[in-house]
């Protein structure tokens, strides 16, 4: 952990005792690091193996994960037990319910799982009738806006009902009759409040949208994996795609060490998408959780690439094999005439003409 | 025919005829089919050097002439296809060489350069370039060779005019056109031992020339061969090789798909021919491979005789055209506008938008290469409305999509264009140093001359001294130019007949 963060922070070739001085990590973490490929060695010194836009984006991203793993964020079956208790008492419930409900539970885990659920949220406390009460806090749904004016509250609930897909400045004026003016005073001050947020839409750059604070925006507004605040990830997507070009081209490698005939090889060179997610999730490349369907249309990008070929299987999964094409290298683009970008300004007289053609002539002294 | 096209004939023309040939080429280039007067009236040249250059053409096949309403007048057309085939000459020598050895190449190369000849002149010419480079030989052999490349048909006979005309009507049936003549081996042999005069040759007035249609053919069945190889492997071009050998017995050379062939004759022939083990060895996976390869070329007919097979030949040269723009459009733009262009291809039709989801590519950079591939006429836009709402701004819809003819015109263009450039380079580089050239010329020709009179080494050395150590440099680097700008002719011809023979399918 360290270690990457301080890496990702300088971006340089830092030698071991550099690292060691610095972030007080073990070998254990930089072998961790090598052995994903993240970094290699350079003689002495460590280096990222990824370039640097690339650290900017996917390296954001895994150590984001990289910290969120340390969290244990996977509720124990007591915990559930609880919170189902909690939405099932929606007047709210106190300690004697619980040891109705829960008796084999030792009262010092309720504790501990009820201040969990106090700080984060899920749970608020009340005093009724001289003891307390939990009640459930619906975390979609804080509709209780405080200290806000009858306008704010109007303007919440149209953003509210636009759930995570959020809704345009201009839809909500026109449902709420308010003028531009009185609109965004009132986001403005929700905003502030952090009641809501605006989110960029990737769909067009100058479009905001807004929603509920703690939503997670769809992917339709956020562009799903490929986007990074807004931004479409080229190099995420072109390494992945050679990723995915390499481990097609190792499978076909395989199998034709493999041997058994031509028809053996071929079968054995088809990988489906699950396939290569399992292989770019243990590379451990991208850190933003790709979906199979992500994998599909970065392979997608291999087949229009011309680098392999695309067949449904019987049970209706797409297969990718590596595929060779037909030509060599043509004649034409071996010329410097077949790829000039300036051929159509080219004549026998004027300025540009073959006869002083400083492409020809380097070609010619190449 | 467009103008680069006529720009690359002139140039042809030019270096291997001179101007007088070339000024009446263009001529006819540009205005089309013309009796001599006008020819004479427009080139101003004097009317003796226009009947030579005619002369010359027509010798070389070049022009063709058919007779004017005025029986006693001729018209002439220029045959610019046939013109540019001339780049192609070292190509179809080494052809032969390779399939039928030195002589065979020997009698092509000697066509190739006399437009046509007789059989018994041609043989005697043969054999007499044989014995300068000290090679054994017999007239019977070489006939033996002048006669398999006539049943091969890379020969064919010369049409001849049957009644005298003023003009010649020349016509030929086709039952003659592969007919060889009987020479007797005896007179020919007399003839080169100086024992019997030219005018005795046994075969005179009919006359063969080279038939570039078969030299084609085999030009195209090495494209597919050399194709499926670079796909699959060695034995699946091997299969291809055989396969289209096979197509032969039964199908028209030129035909669009071959009719069905039985695999069996094919295993038989790998049987006997003991070259490819493996493909005999796993014979029906490679069957299986070839056949369900998705550029799906070569398909099963019938289940008749452990199956039959036809390969399409059409289609295979419409997936080789594909290629060859996607190779263009790579090496000329980059990776990414291939993508889309071969996104367009698959979809057909496709949306802006469409395009940049489907590429994975930034939509800004999607739109520039889009539109500057539309630019560059690599791909075409359509604009659909959608009219019938009476509500708000009526809705346009554009689509890119390819269309392939076209696109393959506008590239043979370029490539037309291509060869212009580089001859033009060539010209421009033997003009500049033409001083140069021509002295080592005239050195060269002394030199030559001294050694046939028996002159001292001595003496020799010093006139080839004459030629400085910079000059000599000089001579060495236009050389290598020189070469590299004709290698590169070649290679772009190559590419100029892949395109032709998808136009000739079309
Ligand atoms: S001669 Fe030079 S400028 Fe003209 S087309 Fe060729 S490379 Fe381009």
């Amino acid at each position: 952990m360290f270690t990457t963060r301080f890496l990702y922070g300088v971006q340089e070739q830092p030698s071991l005792q550099h690292l060691f001085a610095k972030t007080r990590a073990g070998w254990q973490s930089l072998l961790l690091l090598v052995k994903n490929q993240l970094l290699c060695r350079l003689s002495k010194n460590y280096l990222t193996t990824l370039s640097h836009v690339f650290l900017f984006s996917t390296f954001k991203n895994l150590l984001k994960g990289m910290s969120e793993e340390t969290k244990p964020s996977v509720s124990s079956p007591n915990e559930e037990a609880l919170l189902d208790l909690a939405k099932s008492q929606p007047e709210g419930f106190n300690n004697d319910d619980i040891k109705q409900n829960l008796p084999n539970v030792p009262i010092t885990e309720v504790t501990g799982i009820i201040n969990k659920y106090l700080k984060n949220g899920t749970l608020e406390v009340f005093k009724m009738k001289n003891s307390l009460f939990y009640k459930y806090k619906d975390p979609l749904k804080k509709s209780d806006v405080k200290g806000a004016d009858s306008e704010e509250k109007v303007v919440y609930k149209i953003i509210e009902e636009s759930g995570n897909k959020g809704i345009w400045i201009r839809d909500i004026r026109f449902k709420s009759n308010l003028n531009t003016t009185q609109l965004n005073k009132v986001l403005k001050s929700l905003e502030t409040k952090k009641f809501i947020k605006a989110v960029k839409s990737v769909a067009a750059s100058k479009k905001k949208v807004y929603m509920c604070y703690d939503l997670e925006p769809d992917s339709s507004v956020t562009g799903g994996a490929w986007y990074q605040d807004q931004d479409f990830e080229s190099e995420f997507v072109d390494v992945l795609s050679q990723q995915c070009h390499r481990f097609l081209a190792q499978k076909w490698e395989d199998a034709s060490k493999q041997g058994g005939g031509p028809l053996l090889i071929r079968n054995r060179s088809y990988a489906t998408a699950t396939d290569v997610h399992k292989f770019i999730s243990e590379l451990g490349i991208s850190k933003v959780t790709l979906s199979i369907d992500d994998i599909e249309s970065i392979l997608y990008t291999v087949v229009l690439d011309n680098n392999a070929e695309r067949i449904v299987a019987a049970n209706g999964s797409n297969l990718y094999k590596i595929v060779n094409r037909f030509l060599p290298s043509l004649g034409i683009v071996k010329t410097t005439c077949g790829i000039c970008p300036i051929a159509n300004r080219c004549a026998s007289t004027g300025s540009v003409n073959p006869k002083s053609c400083t492409y020809l002539t380097d070609w010619i002294n190449y | 025919m467009s103008t680069v096209f006529g720009k690359v004939v002139k140039l042809i023309l030019l270096e291997r005829f001179g101007p007088v040939v070339e000024q009446v080429g263009s001529y006819l280039f540009q205005y089309g089919t013309n009796p001599l007067l006008y020819i004479m009236k427009y080139t101003e040249l004097p009317l003796s050097k226009i009947k030579e250059s005619l002369c010359i053409l027509i010798k070389y096949n070049l022009v063709t002439f058919v007779t004017n309403k005025n029986e006693n007048l001729a018209n002439y057309t220029l045959k610019p296809d046939r013109i540019l085939l001339m780049l192609r000459y070292p190509k179809y020598n080494n052809l032969i060489k390779k399939k039928f050895g030195d002589e065979s190449e020997m009698i092509i190369e000697e066509v190739l350069q006399r437009g046509y000849w007789t059989a018994s002149e041609l043989i005697l010419k043969v054999i007499e370039r044989l014995k300068k480079n000290e090679q054994a030989t017999s007239v019977s052999l070489v006939k033996d060779k002048f006669k398999s490349l006539v049943v091969a048909k890379y020969l064919v006979r010369m049409p001849y005019p049957k009644d005298d005309k003023p003009v010649p009507d020349l016509q030929i049936q086709d039952n003659e056109l592969y007919i060889f003549p009987d020479i007797d081996n005896k007179i020919l042999a007399q003839i080169n031992a100086g024992a019997e005069s030219m005018d005795k040759i046994p075969d005179k007035g009919i006359y063969w020339t080279i038939n570039f249609d078969r030299f084609h053919q085999d030009m195209r069945d090495k494209i597919i061969v050399t194709a499926f190889t670079k796909k699959i492997d060695d034995n699946a071009g091997k299969f291809v090789e055989l396969l289209l050998r096979q197509m032969y017995i039964r199908t028209m050379p030129w035909a669009d798909s071959s009719n069905p062939v039985p695999i069996l004759e094919i295993k038989d022939i790998i049987r006997k021919q003991e070259t490819h083990k493996q493909l005999l060895a796993f014979f029906d996976q490679y069957v299986n491979v070839i056949e369900q390869d998705n550029s799906n070329l070569i398909r099963k007919a019938g289940e008749a005789s452990g199956g039959s097979f036809q390969i399409f030949m059409k289609e295979a040269f419409i997936q080789f055209a594909w290629e060859t723009i996607e190779q263009i459009v790579l090496e000329k733009y980059d990776s990414k506008a291939a993508r889309i262009f071969r996104l367009v291809k698959s979809k057909k039709h496709i949306e802006p938008d469409q395009i940049q989801k489907l590429a994975m590519i930034p939509a800004k950079e999607a739109k520039r290469l889009s539109y500057l591939l539309l630019e560059e006429n690599f791909l075409q836009i359509q604009e659909l409305k959608k009219s019938n709402t009476n509500n708000g701004p009526n809705k346009t819809f554009t689509l890119f999509h390819i269309n392939l003819e076209q696109v393959v015109r506008m590239t043979l263009e370029h490539c037309y264009k291509t060869l212009f450039n580089i001859m033009t380079r060539k010209n421009h580089e033997k003009e500049i140093n033409k001083r140069i050239i021509v002295k080592k010329q005239r050195v060269d020709t002394i030199a030559m001359d001294m050694r046939e009179k028996g002159a001292e080494e001595g003496q020799i050395s010093d006139i080839e001294e004459m030629i400085t150590p910079p000059e000599r440099e000089i001579l060495e680097r236009i050389d290598i130019t020189l070469k590299k700008l004709n290698t590169v002719e070649l290679e772009v011809d190559e590419t100029i007949f892949l395109l032709q023979i998808y136009l000739m399918y079309q």
